[in-house]
């Protein structure tokens, strides 16, 4: 499989080669195009009661994709987001990763996508009750809308709940308000994620949120 | 003319120089800037082209303006900048005789020699493309600018290619498109999020682009209030 992030940052887009026998399994709606030899198969995004629970509570898609190369030749598949802005590849060794909602695009058959328990704060702070878990072996793309940048943490680290698109699981995630009760709503804050610990989290430098609630102030 | 596209992919603008004579036809409301020995027409066909008030009806039918603005240099080297109003790319296609069909709101500018017309690609792919009924048909001699939300890629199609509803910018009429499922079971096509996809047979050129209006007006639009 040879795979290529083109147009970053802007329109980050994945263009995936699969050499016969290879599959890739990606978000539903993410294909924009692919070669005649691509076959595609459904199914439920970690199996049945997972889904709909997924669905129901944390944002995500019933379904996920997965394309596989049908013919003896090499296939082509093209994989973007509904947001412009840029993709990362993470490569995961057995690992794990944490993803809020929307942030992942595609992944490689060894990665289990999988859901975990997020919580009734982070239900509260807009973020879902349920969270996105990527583990295993292979590689992993995931994106934001606009720039996506990470960093190191050690310690304490306070992330605008917009902002933030995935964090490693030795992370604890706790959903609070930016500062007292009148600068979190009249400051333009509103909730955060205080994230503790030692690991990486990975931001996105624009909301869909933040772009909303712009449109909204500009619309009349 | 000479065209020079500058911002690319995120703000694409493109710049044209004219020579005395030469006419740019661009779609209303693209003008950025232009310099001052530029005469400006506004009519519902090209400079000296053909068709008028029907052609243009037509063409608000695929989702362009009914009026189409010309820029004639009326001296040496004006110039002409223009860009869509969505952020994305702008793709110079070079017309030898041949057409290329474009998908309703790609359309963004061209030379006089080109002819726009709005085509019909059958009731089926027009309903379920997910591009809208009608299409922009360009055929002739010249320069062709075509706009994109997203980056714009090129394929060159020779055994078959699968394009997502959404993400068709234009292709030369030799291809053949038809809408068909994504996958071979319809009810997996439609639950797996990819519903029903343009399948493009014959050899030319296809342009796609890289992000889906709809995909994106969707992730916005459940957060957008009504209009009160």
């Amino acid at each position: 499989m040879n795979v290529e992030i083109k147009h970053r940052p802007a329109f980050a887009t994945v263009f995936v080669t699969l050499a016969p026998g290879e599959s890739i399994i990606a978000e539903s709606d993410a294909m924009a195009s692919m070669s005649s030899n691509v076959g595609m198969r459904t199914r439920f995004n970690g199996g049945f009661f997972p889904a709909i629970l997924k669905k129901l509570f944390g944002n995500e898609s019933l379904f996920i994709n997965e394309f596989f190369c049908e013919s003896g030749e090499s296939a082509q598949v093209v994989l973007t987001q509904p947001t412009p802005g840029d993709i990362e590849q993470i490569d995961l060794a057995g690992e794990s990763l944490f993803f809020q909602p929307g942030a992942y695009v595609a992944s490689t058959p060894g990665v289990k996508v999988s859901m975990a328990w997020a919580g009734l704060a982070s239900w509260f702070g807009g973020e879902g009750l349920f969270r996105l878990r990527v583990h295993g072996k292979g590689s992993v793309w995931f994106g934001g809308y606009g720039g996506v940048y990470q960093r190191p943490i050690k310690g304490e680290y306070i992330v605008d709940t917009g902002h933030l698109i995935a964090y490693d699981p030795s992370l604890t995630l706790s959903i609070g308000l930016s500062g007292g009760l009148f600068s979190s709503f009249f400051g333009g804050e509103g909730f955060i994620s205080r994230v503790k610990g030692e690991g990486k989290v990975y931001m996105q430098s624009r909301s869909m949120d933040g772009l909303a609630s712009w449109t909204n102030g500009h619309l009349y | 003319m000479q065209i020079e596209l500058v911002g690319k992919p995120a703000g694409t603008a493109a710049r044209v120089t004219l020579a005395q004579g030469e006419t740019l036809t661009a779609e209303v409301g693209a003008m950025i800037a232009m310099s001052s020995q530029l005469q400006v027409t506004t009519a519902s066909k090209t400079k000296g082209g053909k068709g008028g008030v029907l052609k243009g009806i037509k063409r608000m039918f695929s989702g362009e303006s009914f009026f189409l603005n010309s820029f004639t240099a009326t001296a040496q080297g004006q110039e002409v900048i223009v860009a869509p109003s969505l952020i994305g790319d702008i793709v110079h296609h070079q017309l030898t005789g041949g057409t290329l069909v474009v998908q309703g709101s790609s359309w963004l500018a061209s030379g006089v020699d080109i002819d726009i017309d709005t085509t019909f690609q059958g009731l089926v792919a027009g309903m379920f493309s997910g591009e809208g009924l009608f299409w922009v048909k360009c055929s002739g001699t010249g320069d062709l600018l075509l706009n994109s939300f997203g980056a714009i890629y090129t394929i060159d199609v020779k055994d078959g290619y699968t394009v997502d509803s959404g993400h068709i910018v234009a292709f030369e009429d030799t291809l053949e498109m038809k809408v068909g499922k994504a996958s071979k079971s319809l009810v997996g096509s439609i639950l797996g999020g990819e519903g029903l996809v343009c399948k493009f047979t014959g050899q030319g050129k296809l342009y796609c682009q890289t992000h889906n209006p709809p995909s994106f007006g969707q992730s916005l639009g459940q957060n957008l209030k009504p209009r009160s």
